[in-house]
């Protein structure tokens, strides 16, 4: 299983030292680094790509302001993780049921990924037909969207981010046993979900 | 109950990403934001702003900040010198010696009103009292 960033956490540190001692443009360079995967992180919580903008620019900004308590007796990366975190399920509970997704263009590399061509057909229908992509994401955000903030946050970095269980407990502060157990209560929620999609 | 599939399902969530040239603009909406956020007053700011142009509409003198200031610094500088000489309430209150209050016997006190309060005056008429020496208007040494 593979991660979307390969992250370096010794370089992290270095950067982080140096942002603490006032140097801005280190800080750059971990927003460079992180926010491709701190966006995938809170786009699969919120859907919209709004929302996901400004929330990522006040992760950054805390995290800027707060950057002198860093320690580091986690990494500079679970630490970044804890704030996106912390930050978007706030952001949710403020939100509450007003939900617009703003679902962006999937990239095209979706319609050769062997796991889609799966998903929509057995294995004799044309995959570039837009419809089906479009299809087959309006069902899986509407179906994530129906788990709990808890369920859906394991879900996002577990299946989509592919980080290890461990990482996950240590970002959300639960054991590892938790994030099994809501891993795979939300699969069965989603399995229902999606059946009729795989049906179809 | 395997996952697998679901989890290969999921995964293709992946490729939502955002408009092409997001994160090269992403760093540059973040300076400038950080910039903003300077430039914004704090509440502190505000509020001292505020105060100022109030004390403005007054006319005050500059230099009476300046002697008001120096008031409360010696004030503040007595009172944390001498110590001792100030108690607190709890503490005056505990040195206090208590000494019994005593009230002396009342008289009854009639509120009739007394129908000829002049009968009482003639019975006793007013005495004059001259000076109880003499007046002597001579000059004491006559030649």
């Amino acid at each position: 299983m593979s991660t979307e960033t390969e992250i370096i956490p010794n370089n992290d540190l270095e950067l982080v030292t140096r942002t603490q001692g006032g140097d801005p443009s280190a800080f750059d360079q971990l927003v460079v680094r992180y926010s491709p995967r701190l966006y995938g992180l809170i786009y699969h919580m919120t859907s919209n790509h709004e929302d996901t903008n400004d929330l990522l620019q006040d992760v950054f900004s805390k995290a800027y302001r707060s950057i002198c308590s860093f320690r580091g007796k986690s990494s500079f990366y679970t630490w970044m993780h804890s704030i996106a975190v912390n930050m978007t399920i706030n952001f949710l509970k403020k939100r509450n049921r007003r939900q617009h997704p703003s679902l962006n263009d999937p990239d095209c590399n979706i319609e050769n990924d062997p796991d889609f061509i799966a998903a929509t057909s057995n294995g004799n229908v044309d995959p570039t037909k837009q419809v089906t992509i479009h299809e087959l994401q309006k069902k899986l955000n509407a179906a994530m969207m129906k788990l709990s903030h808890d369920h859906r946050i394991v879900v996002t970095m577990f299946d989509i981010q592919g980080m290890p269980h461990a990482e996950i407990a240590k970002i959300l502060k639960i054991s590892e046993g938790t994030v099994r157990s809501r891993l795979f209560y939300a699969h069965r929620q989603l399995q229902n979900s999606l059946h009729e999609f795989k049906r179809n | 109950m395997s996952h697998e599939p679901m989890h290969r399902v999921i995964r293709l969530k992946r490729y939502e990403r955002p408009p092409e040239g997001y994160f090269d603009d992403f760093l540059r909406d973040f300076h400038r934001r950080q910039r903003a956020e300077l430039l914004k007053p704090s509440l502190r700011t505000l509020l001292l702003e505020r105060l100022t142009s109030i004390l403005s509409e007054f006319h005050v003198p500059t230099m009476a900040f300046a002697g008001a200031a120096a008031v409360a610094l010696i004030a503040s500088i007595a009172i944390i010198s001498h110590p001792g000489q100030s108690q607190s309430p709890r503490a005056y209150a505990a040195s206090y010696q208590q000494t019994p209050v005593t009230i002396p016997k009342m008289q009854p006190v009639s509120l009739r009103v007394d129908p000829q309060p002049q009968r009482s005056a003639s019975l006793f008429p007013p005495a004059y009292m001259l000076n109880a020496r003499p007046a002597n208007h001579e000059s004491p040494l006559s030649f």
